[in-house]
This record gives structure tokens, sequence and C-alpha cells, in this order.
């Protein structure tokens, strides 16, 4: 069910804070090298999902600074990642009323375009460094992602759901 | 929802202004890096702050490793500590004839003042893991400055060369792969003598080396290990075998050549030390002074 059909607890920044914490540490694991390509970008599928569902307390600044982050983990040029997730965020922001209510399928394509543009922008700065094109298997993370994303969703909505009363 | 209810207050600036902001800054940042890598203390700061996170990550597979030590049975132990007893005598063996041409060497070197091959001190690193962006081949290790770790330092492991320290942070640094882009490693072909430059091709594939002619006398098997004539890397490790030799490909043989060391599977590395220094280049006002060392990452 979208999240605008229930009736949820207030989450704590703590808490938003927390899974961005878990998200970069699980892209930072060690053996994300050898699954390379097919792990999910878990920090940008957060970005995208508190945007989405608080958008007052998180948008472009945190986008921004969580690239920064993950700039400096994976030893990239400053800047990469940054750009991506605040356009990211930006264009999750600019139709979030929208969004916010499509059933999680339809959310997960969302999600699915958003990553795909986001990488397609490091693509492109990369390109623009002189690097070569990498394949298009750097893509193929992000269709998992968008697997992942209802899943996803139900797990951190389980936090603010209350626990269901009968009332008679 | 409280969250989508409509905003009657200030909230401040537009979401567009937001984001012209921060992708300009994002632009200028990767400019800053990429161009004029003025950015080092900024990358540092974040650093630190990361390496909670770097720790947590590797630690549960530390704990895993420890503990399967822990629970090793006895009889694997004897068994491997009679295999490791026999290797050593071995070693030691080799070790003696290595001491004396080391003296040898060092002695006849000291007479030509060439400090190519000069054994160096050296630090045990562990790798703490390998950035998942396919775009840039390399590894984050646990030493940084605090451990007296600093750029140019040669990584190797037990095979062979695995590439250079490129950035160094307060509690980690950054070790590029041979494997990373345009990265140049000057060496020589082992059967022949033959000097030349191995060129990383980006992450996870094969080196190449560039621009020798169709009919040069190179085959595939022939090992190849650093010359040491860039005063960066030490003369004689071994660095990559040749795997493939294509002489109709272009007007250039096109010789492809696979790292020796395991650069995306080892966990331990050993730094090498930066060269002792070269004697300081001739000043001369006229003639200016040629960079003769290889480029250094970016």
């Amino acid at each position: 069910m979208p999240v605008t059909r229930q009736l949820l607890r207030p989450v704590s920044i703590t808490f938003i804070l927390l899974t961005f914490a878990i998200a970069l540490l699980i892209n930072l694991l060690p053996w994300q090298a050898s699954v390379a390509n097919f792990a999910p970008d878990f920090v940008a599928m957060m970005v995208v999902y508190w945007t989405l569902n608080q958008p007052r307390r998180i948008g472009i600044a945190t986008a921004f600074l969580l690239g920064i982050v993950m700039d400096v983990g994976d030893g990239n040029v400053l800047g990469q990642h940054a750009l991506a997730y605040t356009v990211m965020a930006y264009l999750t922001l600019s139709r979030q009323r929208l969004i916010a209510v499509f059933p999680f399928w339809q959310q997960a394509l969302v999600a699915l375009g958003l990553l795909t543009l986001g990488q397609t922008l490091m693509v492109l700065i990369q390109l623009a460094l002189g690097n070569n094109f990498v394949g298009w298997a750097y893509f193929v993370g992000n269709v998992l992602a968008a697997v992942l994303w209802a899943p996803l969703c139900n797990l951190m909505l389980s936090h603010q759901r209350k626990p269901v009363v009968v009332n008679l | 929802m409280q969250s989508n209810q409509p905003a009657f207050f200030k909230q401040g600036p537009k979401p567009l202004t937001r984001l012209l902001v921060f992708a300009m800054l994002s632009l200028a940042l990767v400019i800053g890096d990429a161009r004029y890598s003025m950015l080092g203390r900024v990358r540092e700061q974040i650093s630190v702050l990361l390496y909670p996170l770097q720790w947590l990550a590797t630690a549960p597979f530390k704990a895993i490793r420890t503990g399967n030590d822990f629970l090793t049975r006895q009889a694997d132990l004897q068994a491997e500590n009679r295999q490791l007893h026999d290797a050593q005598l071995v070693a030691r063996a080799n070790e003696m004839k290595l001491k004396a041409l080391e003296t040898e060497n060092t002695y006849l070197r000291g007479l030509t003042a060439a400090q190519a091959s000069q054994p160096r001190a050296s630090q045990l690193t562990e790798v703490l893991y390998n950035g998942r962006d396919p775009f840039s081949a390399k590894l984050i290790v646990d030493r940084g400055d605090k451990q007296g770790v600093h750029a140019g330092q040669i990584a190797i492991d037990s095979r062979g060369v695995v590439g250079q320290v490129v950035r160094v942070q307060p509690l980690t640094s950054e070790v590029r792969l041979l494997s990373d882009r345009n990265h140049m490693v000057p060496v020589e072909v082992e059967r022949t003598q033959m000097r030349t430059v191995v060129y990383g091709m980006g992450r996870q594939q094969l080196l190449e080396i560039h621009n020798l002619a169709p009919n040069v006398d190179i085959q595939v098997g022939d090992m190849l290990h650093t010359s040491g004539i860039d005063g960066i890397y030490p003369a004689g490790l071994p660095v990559a075998k040749v795997v493939k030799v294509d002489r109709q490909a272009t007007s250039f043989a096109r010789i492809l050549c696979e790292p020796l060391a395991e650069v995306d599977k080892h966990r331990f590395l050993l730094l090498l030390d930066a060269p002792g220094g070269r004697p300081a280049y001739p000043v001369e006002e006229t003639a200016s002074a040629p960079a003769t060392k290889p480029k250094r990452g970016r």
C-alpha cells in the first residue's frame, strides 16, 4: 500500500541518519569489488527513498553531502557522486507529491530511472575526464535496486507502522 | 501525512535554486579535484569521519577469520607447522645466498652510485576494501599518515607489484592499482633485458605495452619485472606476464600482459619505502628541468 494511505508514526531524524549510515556501510563492504556492477548503490536508494517520504527534512543538501562522502570512500574525483545524488534528489522533489502516492512497483520504476540517470551523469563526468566507458554492465545494479525497492520500502515502513489494534 | 501538507510558510530557497547551487558546487569540486587537485585537506577531514564506518565494514569479516583461526584443529596446525618449517629451511638457504649477493650488489652499486635496487624498509598493511566505482582501480588500505605511509610508496604482494600509494589520509591511504587506466610502470623483459613501459587499461583488464614494432622479440610467457629506471619502482620486482602478442593488429604490435599480483584478491600488502631520493637535479637557469618522473596518479 502506498505510503500516503496509511497513518504512520513520525520518523525520528536519528532513524534517518542510521539508515544512511547502514547504506554507507553496505556500500563500503569489502566484497563490493567482487560483485562490482551487480551491487545496487544503497546510498542512492536511500537518498531517493527519504527525499520521497520526508521531503521537508531530506533534500538536495543531504544528497550532496552524502555524495561527497561516497566520493571520498571510493577514492574518486570529488563531486562525482555529489552531482548525481543532487540531481536525483531534485527530480524526486519536483514530482514528490505524485510519486509518493504511487504503488511500490511504480515507485520502483521511477527509482530505476533516477538511479540510471545518476549513473549516466557519473559516466559523463568520467568520460569528460578522459576515462573509457566501462560497459553496459555498469547499469545492472540499478535493475537489482528496482527489484529490491518494494521489500526495502516495506522494511523501512515497518518501523513507522502502528501495531494493528482491533477495536470493536 | 504531515510531510505531504502544502507549505504555507517560508522554507528557504526553492528546490531549483538549491539544485543549481549544489550542482555548480559539485562541478566546481570535480574540476578543482581533477584538474588542480587542491582538495586534499577536505578529503582528509571527510576520510577521518568515514573511518569508523570503514572499520565497521571490515570488522565482522576479521572477527570470522580470527574465530576460524582459533578453531583450527591441532592436526592441521601440526601439518602446517611442519610444512612451514621445511619452507623456512629452504628460504634460509636461499637467504644466505641472497645475503651474499646483496652485499656484493650493494658494493658494486656503491661503486657506480646507483641506488636503484637497494633493499628498502617496508610496512605491512591490510586491504580495507576495494572501491566500488568501476572507473577507478583503487584499493583502500588501513595505514595512513599517522603510521608513516606517504605517497609514492610501492605496494607489493607475495607475487609481484600491486600498485602505488597515491593519496594518503590520516588513517587510511589509497593504492592505485597497476590496472588503473594510464598507470605506467617501467619494466624490463626478463628474457631479453629489453626495457619498455607497461600501461594499465582499466579495472580488471589486462595491461598493455604500447608502441613496439611488430617484429619485436617478445613472446607469450615472457616475464616482465621493474627496471628501476624511473626512481620510483625499485628494480627487479615481478610485474606481469605476457599473455598475448598480436603482430597483425596495426603498425604496432599489440602486447597484452597479465599482472602477476592477484590485484583483486589479496588481503595483505607490503608497502615499500620510496627511494631514498636521487641526487638533486643540477640547477641550470637556462634549461627548464624536464619532468623525469612518471605521472603519479591524478
